[in-house]
């Protein structure tokens, strides 16, 4: 009874020193392992960037020139360079863009301003979550049986259309999540004025939200700029110079992809350019992006 | 009126387009489910020139990579959240989270070709005959680590692909991490307990429900990922019992052998009900992800 | 603030609170001298100087934003979670500064225990919530932690409300449940100080007077800091009360007299109600 004694004796340094010594000593090397597991974890994933980001660089880097630029893909051997697919990435890019802001805009809209409480918002917002993380390539395949099988080939359009797909869920997720940190006050401010709710919204709400959407439409064109998958089964990649819609189009993903695999050197180097290109804007996007939301204090 | 009748009809047409998707897939690939019916989930057959389709090997290889991308970003991602939250220094937090975020940004062709020119290399001259010498007779596991190190493999795609996703379970952990409030972890440190103890006891147990999602999240992604794995899988339909043989995943299949099918096969149809499972099985981790993590930011 | 108050008729405006004739206070457990805090460039603690009297109650007034909370924060180093926030000057205990740099903080917060202005059960059972702390710092085998469980729910008032459901999850208790779980998990370390931010200020009336009376009870063992903003509480709990106003601590003296004849006129001002 030694024990429960000395445990009802509440307070003072009562209890032995000596094992809280011990015990705080075992717990202090467990934090610092742990801590230091941590620390060498998040190593790791730095790690991996900048062997991804120098690798590009030094293997990107050698085959750079001003002909990449100005030259279109060429056989084998004979010097070509990237201008088509540059080209076709940012046709098929901007018009993706194109289509799928206004739609993703409007949508986030609707579950922001109009879905309150509705079955039918839920529905709309589960869905956009869902197809923000789906496979691209199913997307790929959507958009060959409904524009490719029809039309009777691979097409700029097409690969167009895939793109913009990808684009609307992630418009949809930053203006919906921006046009909900709008203060109540400041819309009812504009009703108070008169203004009916899609002039509020419209000339208010964007204008508000419009850094916000601005870096969500940042991170879309990023996003898609670097979409392969999706181009395989729709604008196909062209060898050849080709600024037309309704036919198969280049892009500098699809090119990597023929090129990587290939056995000729010279087209490997050249998938490396292609490579450091489309990963650093990208990239560049992402900062530029995450710069545009930077609250402004 | 006007407007929000647009606006309703964007997002009525978000339905439409997933229903889309699903019903696009489900035609495409209904002459395969037709023609083989169950046995297309059983059989492990993919014979263009008989004519045989079966999905078992993709699915297989789908799955295996997957969960094996898992188990490697899952520590990792969990040390970077943890790392971002609780330990670093002010100035570090920001840089660090941006970086890890742009590992997020790198197009994922890229991370296949990075795979395939750096990774492979280094797994066939110096990985994998390291391990198969060391493992590859040791009893009961011995066969998961045999056969010749040829670099590419269901291994090397499931580590390239759990680099790919450590950003994605990385941001959501470090992002719920954030929600703990202030006065529970005080409290715990209030008791005498260390960063890990507080972390331990208080943070993982208030905030598992959206740290499964998120991790279902990159379940979700590495599932239907496809240029990376394409480049450095093997792209051989066949079941390896080692985790360094060959194999192949639906997207890689699909990528793959999509240039070769013509218009109205049966091989194209297989290809399509392919996507349809594999729509199937991500809509269904990516739903659940998705109720774990809203579930999670209520509670 | 009025300044207008002729000194002649200042009677403190409290007389329906009850002041009880303090004890005489006893020799300090805690001494702060010149004790400075800061967040980043602001400073928010000027110069305190402040003893905690063993074994007895002191309680901290004054309005939001004074610092009260400030300086519980700095006895058991709670700022060193958050970068930029600083503390100069001595506070010791048994002969340490408790505030210098290479203090095992660990340790201290196991002999200075903390109670917050929210109910914060962990996410686990009633039993596990207590054990979890003694875990830390002591090894237990079975019979003697369902002892110390125990002893700790029957000090803060709550084993007859728990006693069969010690596995059931702490988070269905009730508010007031909670608080007083709280506070038999900071006893159950068997701490020597223990500080109160505002303990009740969630709480329903029935429930505050609990932990009132359970303060009182437990100032035999402990040597109690309560923060408060409620003065007839500090009036019933306190030994000892500090007033504390922009981050100065412009009073302190025993509670009989800091109520009845305060010697400050912003201590005068606050107390009857001016302000704050």
């Amino acid at each position: 009874m030694t024990g429960a004694s000395q445990t009802m004796q509440s307070s003072g340094p009562a209890r032995d020193g000596k094992i809280a010594d011990r015990l705080a000593r075992k717990r202090r090397f467990q934090d610092h392992v742990v801590q230091g597991l941590c620390l060498f974890a998040t190593a790791i994933g730095l790690a991996f960037l900048v062997l991804i980001l120098a690798t590009l660089l030094y293997l990107g880097m050698k085959g750079l020139s001003l002909g990449v630029f100005t030259t279109v893909t060429k056989p084998p051997g004979s010097n070509g360079g990237l201008l088509n697919a540059i080209l076709g990435s940012l046709i098929q890019t901007g018009l993706g863009t194109a289509i799928g802001t206004p739609i993703g805009l409007l949508v986030g809209t609707y579950l922001a301003e109009y879905s309150a409480g509705s079955k039918l918002g839920d529905a709309v917002r589960f869905v956009s979550d869902v197809l923000l993380s789906a496979p691209s390539i199913l997307i790929g395949l959507f958009v060959y049986t409904l524009l490719v099988t029809p039309f009777g080939g691979f097409s700029g359009w097409a690969g167009s259309v895939a793109l913009a797909v990808i684009v609307i869920p992630i418009v949809v997720r930053t203006t919906e999540d921006m046009l909900r940190l709008i203060p109540v006050a400041m819309r009812e401010a504009a009703v108070a004025l008169g203004a009916p709710k899609w002039k509020s919204i419209v000339f208010i709400c964007y204008r508000a939200a419009r850094d916000g959407i601005a870096t969500g439409v940042l991170l879309a064109i990023a996003r898609i700029a670097g979409e392969t998958a999706p181009l395989l089964f729709t604008s196909l990649g062209n060898l050849n110079w080709s600024v037309d819609l309704g036919k198969p189009m280049a892009s500098l993903p699809v090119t990597i992809y023929q090129y990587a695999g290939s056995p000729f050197d010279d087209w490997v180097q050249l998938a490396w350019v292609a490579a450091l290109l489309i990963t650093f804007g990208v990239l560049a996007l992402n900062v530029l992006a995450r710069i545009v939301l930077r609250p402004r204090s | 009126m006007i407007f929000q009748a647009l606006a309703t009809g964007a997002g009525i047409l978000v339905l439409v387009l997933l229903g889309a998707i699903i019903v696009s897939l489900l035609i495409g690939g209904l002459p395969a489910f037709r023609q083989f019916g169950v046995g297309f989930l059983t059989s492990a057959d993919w014979d263009p020139v008989k004519q045989v389709f079966g999905s078992v090997v993709p699915i297989y290889g789908t799955i295996v990579t997957s969960i094996l991308a898992l188990v490697m970003a899952v520590p990792i991602a969990f040390g970077i959240a943890f790392w971002l939250t609780e330990l670093a220094p002010n100035w570090l937090q920001r840089p660090v989270g941006i970086a890890v975020e742009l590992l997020a940004a790198v197009p994922s062709i890229i991370y296949g070709m990075w795979g395939f020119f750096v990774i492979v290399p280094v797994m066939a001259d110096y990985v994998q005959p390291f391990v198969i010498d060391l493992l590859g007779d040791a009893p009961w596991i011995g066969f998961l680590f045999q056969g010749p190190p040829f670099g590419t493999g269901i291994f090397t795609a499931a580590l390239i692909l759990g680099v790919m996703i450590i950003p994605f379970i990385a941001a959501t952990m470090r992002d719920v991490f954030q929600t703990v409030p202030p006065v529970f972890k005080e409290s715990a440190y209030g008791l005498g307990c260390t960063t890990w103890e507080v972390m331990r006891a208080i943070v993982i147990p208030y905030t598992r429900i959206s740290v499964m999602g998120g991790i279902m999240l990159g379940l979700g992604r590495a599932l239907g990922e496809t240029m990376a794995v394409t480049f450095v899988i093997g792209n051989t339909n066949r079941i390896s019992g080692s985790i360094f043989g060959p194999g192949n995943t639906i997207a890689s299949l699909i990528a793959l052998e999509f240039p070769e099918s013509e218009v109205g096969s049966l091989k194209l149809a297989s290809l399509m009900a392919l996507g349809f499972l594999l729509f199937v099985i991500s809509f269904i981790v990516l739903a659940i992800s998705r109720m774990l993590l809203r579930t999670g930011a209520r509670t | 603030m009025s300044t207008t108050t002729k000194s002649g008729d200042t009677r403190p405006g409290i007389g329906a609170m009850a002041v009880r004739a303090s004890p005489p206070l006893r020799d300090a457990r805690i001494s702060i001298r010149n004790l400075d805090f800061y967040y980043g460039a602001n400073k928010a603690l000027k110069g305190i100087n402040l003893d905690f009297p063993a074994g007895q109650v002191t309680g901290m007034i004054g309005p939001s934003g004074c610092g009260k909370s400030t300086l519980l924060r700095v006895l058991n180093r709670m700022y060193d979670l958050y970068p930029g926030q600083r503390a100069t000057g001595e506070v010791m205990m048994d002969g340490e500064n408790i505030i210098a740099p290479g203090m095992d903080l660990n340790q201290l917060r196991s002999r200075i225990g903390m109670v917050f202005q929210k109910p914060t059960p962990f996410p686990m059972s009633i039993y596990d919530n207590i054990a979890f702390g003694v875990k830390l710092h002591e090894t237990l085998n079975r019979a003697q932690m369902d002892e110390r469980v125990e002893w700790s729910l029957t000090r803060a008032a709550l084993w007859g409300e728990v006693k069969d459901r010690l596995t059931t999850s702490a988070m269905g208790l009730s508010g007031g449940q909670q608080q007083r779980l709280c506070i038999a998990r900071t006893i159950a370390v068997r701490p020597e100080v223990i500080l109160l931010d505002e303990p009740t200020s969630a709480l329903d009336p029935i429930s505050t007077l609990k932990i009132e009376e359970l303060i009182d009870e437990l100032k035999h063992d402990f040597t109690i800091a309560i923060v408060t903003h409620n003065m007839q509480q500090a009036a019933r709990c306190a030994d000892q009360v500090a007033f504390f106003y922009l981050g100065e601590m412009v009073e302190v003296a025993q509670a009989a007299q800091m109520f009845t004849a305060p010697k400050e006129k912003r201590t005068q001002e606050y107390i009857t109600g001016r302000f704050g």
